[in-house]
């Protein structure tokens, strides 16, 4: 029961809507936030947070209330997007504060598991003013993380982290992911978002334009043709007979293969099993060409 | 207890006296010290002026610019970068977060501002006489209402330095002084009749009861508190930085 | 497929822009209108005229009232020189006190003086461009309510001369406005440019004025003996009072807090001096230092 909830959520600011009536449930497991700059993923994860008040529809983490609900911090940690931790404070004691903020039994162990767990233990001991600002963002995951929380909400996690800490991070995201936290983090590199989660929730212009797992929109985009590479034992042959068929909407002949866009995927599966059987081609190989989530999100984008 | 929290308090502690900012309050106070001491040198049998360096620099001045340099960054500066969060998203009750940051500016207030005043009366008085004393039980009420107000401020708006200098300046300095209506309002004049009923025969007049004060002062304070902690239980990130 | 290891820049019809460009002085001056249009919160949103506003309104507030005065035959109290004197020293320090760090301290804090000095601009341009726009702001708030005083009284004078002498009292009380406007700005200015938060700097704007101006006016009226209290030496404890002694020293009449300077005008002249020139030397030296973000 650790789930995010929306139910209807909006949010504006005098003309301006940031949010416009989103219905989401967020469950657990890693979760993206896609969308371009001004999408209004920062403002639905402070709505979730507790930060911002929806001005309609509700908001809950595991049933309970997000707005004005202090206890909810018990099972949930923010990491939001402006860096701002107490620079007179070493990394230790900012995290050891969090702790003892969070009424936890034991803040020193849980301080040390949790700058282990994002590998800040070197400099934990120095003042956060001296930190880069990949280093303050991982001391300030550090703090959401001390007290074990169940949901992670993160508002573009990665920023400013150079590639070999942005690796540490989404391992260590995608592990606790694994261990059944709900995790949330938003961003607009679809690069991070395809390699950390499965599910996706696709955010332009304040609309949820898509969500569930990428590959799964992608099948429904009906409207745009799939793209498939198919390699066989005569590429020609099948694709004369290819172009016959009423679910095959162009075909191409390339040095890798026969490219294939097929506007029913349903129907041209069943298709090329039959014809390659009819016509005695022997099939090696059928790729989606296009799945990778930046074809997804650019088609949900222009659309 | 959940109206402290020592962890809220230290890091409040260290953030308020860890800077350059800590310069900033302390010179009032030793400028109040130090004039008070060299008058002392020089006009040792006047007696005009220690009533009005304690009364009117000291009480009127130091101390309300003092409180609201304190009051206001005990919660303004975390608000303005946004390092409140890291308080917020805790289980912490927001009341314990006003009501330790409030305690923590009337300690530091204390600290500098009353205690100077108390000095600079020894100085002036040339012992520690009844009135020295009333003005610094003066003080100490003028710390626990102004830096009520001031926290609450801060909590409100932005711009909480600007509106408590409009305070401050125009409302206590200017309009308090020429029209008696204004005093009622006026937290500065809770104070002096406070220190007035423990020093009576000082010359200084109040324009309000003891009663009136104490009442009027009290409400501020609880007013102001309670202000304080609604507007931080419904506080919103806006999407922007600065 | 082999893959391509050579790369290639396309042409996406970017031109190269080979006509005229303008030159440091347009820079300086545009920098100096944004600037005087922040010092009074336009351009920005409707929160940020509120303070600016109000305390140009409480400023004229005088003004109008006298102007109703006259009009009513009553005789004018408010000097052009002086004007209601602790009343422009409170909307004074709050003015340059709130909006000294809106110009100069907002610009540190957001690290934008690289993309300022990235461009023709010499390292001096900038705070001479934020002095003159503030000095003008504040020329504004002293100057506008002595016009608008101005204009109420004579347009209930009828004969020629009185009008004169109303022109002749106005002139010296310009000056005497410009003369505080460049003071309160270079000082207001160097104090706010240490640094990047608003916060400390209007505190140490407030704090620096209000303080010496308390201090400067308890000591003014302490008779006594010693040097540091002599009633006329007092006012060099603070800006406004050292203004008003050089307005004595000039030939004023005892309206403003000091009495009388008697020999020591050149004093306040010296400290006037001083007043003007260190916190210039300082504000441009903040700028000239090679990471001045």
């Amino acid at each position: 029961m650790t789930g995010i909830e929306l139910r209807g959520v909006s949010r504006w600011y005098g003309n301006v809507v940031a949010v416009n009536d989103i219905t989401m449930t967020v469950g657990p497991g890693v979760t993206g936030l896609l969308g371009p700059n001004g999408a209004g993923k920062s403002t639905l994860l402070h709505m979730v947070a507790g930060f911002l008040q929806p001005s309609r529809g509700q908001v809950t983490l595991g049933g309970e209330p997000a707005w004005r609900n202090p206890g909810l911090y018990r099972k949930a940690g923010i990491v939001t997007e402006r860096e701002s931790a107490y620079p007179f404070l070493t990394g230790r004691e900012f995290v050891r504060a969090a702790a003892c903020l969070h009424e936890l039994a034991d803040p020193v162990a849980a301080t040390r598991r949790a700058i282990g767990l994002v590998d800040m233990v070197g400099p934990m001991d120095r003042r956060i003013a001296t930190y880069s600002k990949g280093m303050r963002q991982r001391i300030r995951v550090a703090a959401a993380l001390v007290h074990d929380p169940e949901v992670l909400l993160l508002d573009e996690p990665f920023n400013g982290m150079d590639p070999r800490q942005r690796l540490h991070m989404m391992d260590l995201l995608g592990r606790l992911g694994g261990q059944g936290r709900t995790i949330l983090f938003s961003s607009h590199i679809l690069e991070e978002v395809e390699q950390l989660s499965g599910t996706i929730q696709v955010m332009v212009a304040g609309r949820l334009a898509a969500s569930g797992d990428f590959r799964a929109i992608r099948r429904l985009m009906t409207s745009r043709p799939h793209v498939f590479l198919v390699r066989s034992g005569d590429d020609r042959r099948l694709g004369a007979a290819l172009i016959g068929r009423p679910a095959v909407s162009g075909v191409e002949l390339t040095r890798g293969g026969l490219q294939v866009s097929a506007s029913d995927y349903g129907a041209f599966a069943a298709e090329i099993a039959r014809l390659t059987r009819d016509e005695g081609i022997r099939l090696r190989e059928l790729l989606p060409a296009d799945e990778s989530l930046e074809s997804v999100f650019s088609y949900l984008v222009s659309s | 207890m959940s109206a402290y929290n020592q962890t809220v308090a230290s890091i409040t502690f260290r953030a308020v006296l860890g800077r350059r900012r800590a310069l900033l309050f302390a010179i009032p106070a030793l400028v109040l010290i130090g004039t008070a001491a060299v008058l002392r040198l020089t006009h040792p049998a006047d007696p005009a002026w220690p009533t009005r360096i304690l009364g009117s620099f000291g009480f009127s001045v130091v101390l309300p610019l003092t409180a609201l340099i304190i009051g206001t960054s005990v919660l303004g500066a975390e608000i303005e970068d946004g390092s409140i969060i890291h308080v917020l998203a805790t289980p912490v009750r927001r009341r314990a977060v006003i009501l330790t940051k409030y305690v923590v500016a009337v300690a530091t207030t204390v600290v500098f501002a009353c205690v100077p005043e108390l000095l600079a009366g020894i100085i002036a008085t040339g012992g520690l006489t009844r009135f020295a004393v009333g003005l610094f039980v003066g003080a100490l009420a003028g710390a626990v209402i102004y830096n009520a107000l001031f926290v609450s401020l801060s909590a409100a708006t932005t711009r909480a330095l600007a509106v408590g200098l409009l305070y401050v300046l125009l409302w206590e300095g200017v309009l308090a002084n020429f029209t008696g209506g204004a005093r009622v309002l006026s937290i500065g004049h809770y104070a002096l009749a406070m220190a007035v009923a423990v020093a009576p025969g000082s010359g200084i007049d109040p324009g309000i009861s003891l009663a009136a004060a104490c009442v009027l002062g009290a409400v501020v304070t609880v007013a102001a508190l309670v202000l304080a902690i609604r507007k931080l239980s419904a506080f919103s990130l806006r999407a922007d930085a600065a | 497929m082999s893959p391509e290891t050579t790369g290639v820049i396309h042409d996406l019809g970017y031109q190269r822009y080979d006509g005229g460009r303008l030159g440091r002085m347009q820079i300086v001056r545009t920098l100096y209108w944004y600037s005087l249009r922040a010092a009074f919160g336009l351009g920005r949103g409707a929160r940020a005229k509120i303070l600016p506003v109000g305390l140009f309104a409480l400023m004229c507030a005088p003004a109008v009232v006298e102007a109703v005065i006259v009009a009513r035959g009553g005789t004018r109290a408010v000097p052009y020189d002086t004007y209601v004197f602790p009343l422009r020293v409170v909307v004074m320090t709050i003015f340059v006190a709130a909006q000294a760090p809106e110009l100069v301290s907002k610009d540190r804090r957001c690290r934008v003086l690289p993309l300022y000095f990235a461009r023709p601009l010499h390292r001096g341009d900038y705070p001479l461009a934020k002095f003159a726009a503030l000095t003008v702001a504040c020329l504004a708030m002293i100057d506008v309510p002595l016009v608008l005083l101005y204009a109420g009284t004579i347009s209930s004078l009828h004969s020629g001369s009185a009008i004169w002498g109303e022109t002749r009292a106005l002139l010296p009380g310009l000056l005497i406005g410009a003369l505080w406007s460049v003071t309160l700005t270079v000082v207001g200015l160097a104090i706010a440019s240490f640094s990047g938060r608003r916060a400390y700097t209007t505190g140490a704007i407030a704090v620096f004025f209000f303080l010496s101006w308390s201090l400067a006016q308890f000591l003014v009226t302490v008779g006594g003996r010693g040097p540091v209290t002599q009633p006329t030496l007092a006012g060099l404890v603070s800006p406004f009072t050292i203004l008003d002694g050089v307005r004595l020293w000039l030939g004023g009449t005892a309206t403003g807090p000091l009495p009388a300077v008697g020999r020591y005008g050149p004093a306040y002249g010296l400290s006037l001096l001083v007043l003007l020139v260190v916190p210039a030397l300082v504000l441009a030296a903040r700028y000239r230092k090679e990471d001045a973000a």
